[in-house]
């Protein structure tokens, strides 16, 4: 049962972690390889409300916005021209990532932060002890992805996103702001990392580096399950599943790659991932 | 043309393209075109494939730049006007090329064209008032809508605003004759019943004269010829389009 429940936070735990990217890359067609500087941004608004001794609760909607905020930047001054030279795009944000992560720590240092749990210790569960934490991971990965749902279903800004999905041209022909649909989705995506940064500060440590891990196992997922939210949690599912498997019953260090291996096999197999059509 | 019956007038200038030049890149497909379409006017641009037909309407739209000349809907210059912000102003367009969302149901499809859900019961009334079958379907995917139907639900998305100029890129092709006429009563109907003007795009030689006040020819990305109504009009468009 430990292990079952270690399959289902790790899936939660990616999903918010990769949410944000999917969001992006859905709607804009880039991949936004400053993913992982959001995260750390995120992860370091926690040791801001820590310093600042107020409840570590706030961290999770300062996060957000200081995410949001600094997207619409991000967005406005640097994606958008790029946004017909997809390729320019990666790079630019990679480059962002990395002016992100020196002015933090230039700000912070180099040195590990520590910030205060937001939930300790363990609760019964199916019959095992498992951590608090870990099973509020998983509700916070069903309200990412129910939000996700309710904004994509039944908004009017996910109507038109997913116009803009499917066909650019004819949302403009509509009369559809494709530019403010573009940035709304930016400043989610970005939101949403720093959200993740800041729910992923009692799992793993604070530095300025943090985010560079998850952003690879965030972009293998994202590039197996294309522009659907489903799809990015079945993939969570399996291949968080097969990490705990390895990690468990062969060594750890195979368990770290495993992701970026079974997505590259997948994607080997099926250039579409699990994308329909 | 004549004033009609919900107290538009016509005969003032609506849009004015004067010596427009457009294209793709360091191509130019549109040449120095010049034309006045009148309130309450229907105008039909004939042409061969890949006169450049379709650029014009997109250059009008502000989907393809203009490398030179000017274009003004009510005197004013739509020069660097965003397409959402001159559709919202009041300018359908009825594309030729995947007119529809196929994978959103026939609601959504009418829902996109609407700035708010709450416009939705007035402006699919309008809709639904020419092509009734579109009430009962509407949770149904437009991708599996016929094609006649669905070239029926691109024409009534546009008009769900009763724009004061729409924009229609070869709504006939490829229907059947039946089909042909409701798209043409509902085209002849707001003219006459609200003064939309109209700019269509059309090889369909019978469907345009049936529709249109007034044509011009396209060749080459230049006006070839045009003209009114008149008793010879078939035989000089039939002699531009003839292969």
């Amino acid at each position: 049962m430990t292990l079952l429940l270690d399959i289902a936070t790790t899936a939660a735990v990616l999903f918010i972690v990769a949410s944000g990217l999917l969001a992006i890359f859905g709607v804009l067609k880039i991949i936004n390889f400053a993913h992982g500087a959001w995260l750390t941004v995120g992860a370091y608004c926690s040791v801001l409300i820590a310093h600042w001794g107020l409840n570590p609760w706030l961290s999770l909607p300062f996060a957000f916005l200081v995410g949001a905020a600094l997207g619409a930047l991000t967005e406005r001054l640097i994606v958008k021209p790029l946004y017909r030279r997809p390729l320019d795009a990666i790079l630019a944000t990679w480059g962002l990532g990395i002016v992100i992560g020196q002015l933090i720590t230039l700000w912070f240092g180099r040195d590990v932060q520590m910030t205060p749990n937001l939930m300790s210790g363990t609760v019964g569960f199916l019959g095992v002890d498992y951590s608090a934490y870990r099973l509020f991971a998983v509700v916070a990965a069903l309200a990412v992805g129910i939000g996700f749902t309710f904004l994509l279903d039944g908004t009017r800004l996910g109507l038109s996103a997913r116009a803009v999905i499917m066909n650019e041209s004819l949302a403009r022909a509509l009369g559809i702001d494709t530019g403010n649909v573009r940035l709304l989705t930016f400043v989610i995506g970005t939101g949403l990392a720093g959200l993740a940064g800041a729910l992923l500060t009692p799992l793993t440590s604070v530095d300025p580096n943090m985010g560079v891990a998850w952003l690879i196992g965030a972009f293998m997922l994202v590039m197996v399950a294309g522009s659907s939210f489903g799809a990015l949690a079945v993939a969570c599912l399996l291949f968080g599943g097969a990490q705990v498997l390895v990690s468990t019953f062969l060594n750890p260090v195979l368990g770290g790659v495993t992701i970026a291996v079974l997505c590259a096999l997948v994607l080997r197999l099926n250039p579409k991932g699990f994308a329909r059509g | 043309m004549r004033d009609g019956s919900n107290g538009w007038k016509a005969g003032d200038d609506l849009l004015k393209l004067s010596a427009v030049s457009s294209g793709y890149g360091a191509v130019t497909i549109v040449k120095d075109i010049s034309l006045t379409i009148k309130r309450g006017e229907i105008f039909a641009v004939m042409g061969k494939n890949g006169m450049g037909k379709t650029t014009l309407l997109k250059t009008i739209l502000g989907f393809i730049e203009l490398k030179a000349g000017d274009v003004t809907l009510e005197g004013a210059s739509l020069r660097g006007v965003a397409p959402a912000k001159l559709i919202a102003s009041g300018v359908a367009y009825a594309p030729q090329d995947q007119p529809l969302f196929q994978d959103l149901s026939i609601r959504d499809n009418i829902r996109l064209a609407l700035r708010s859900d709450r416009e939705f019961k007035n402006a699919s009334e309008r809709a639904f008032s020419y092509f009734p079958f579109l009430r009962d379907r509407l949770g149904q995917k437009a991708g599996t809508l016929s094609g006649g139907e669905q070239k029926m639900l691109t024409l009534a998305r546009s008009l769900m605003h009763q724009p004061k100029m729409l924009l229609v890129d070869e709504v006939s092709e490829g229907l059947q004759p039946s089909v042909v006429d409701r798209i043409a009563a509902a085209l002849k109907n707001e003219r006459d019943a609200n003064g939309v003007t109209i700019l269509m795009v059309e090889q369909n030689l019978d469907f345009a004269l049936r529709v249109a006040d007034r044509w011009a020819i396209l060749k080459l990305g230049a006006i070839d010829d045009q003209g009114g109504m008149e008793s010879n009009t078939r035989e000089r468009v039939l002699e531009h389009l003839k292969i």
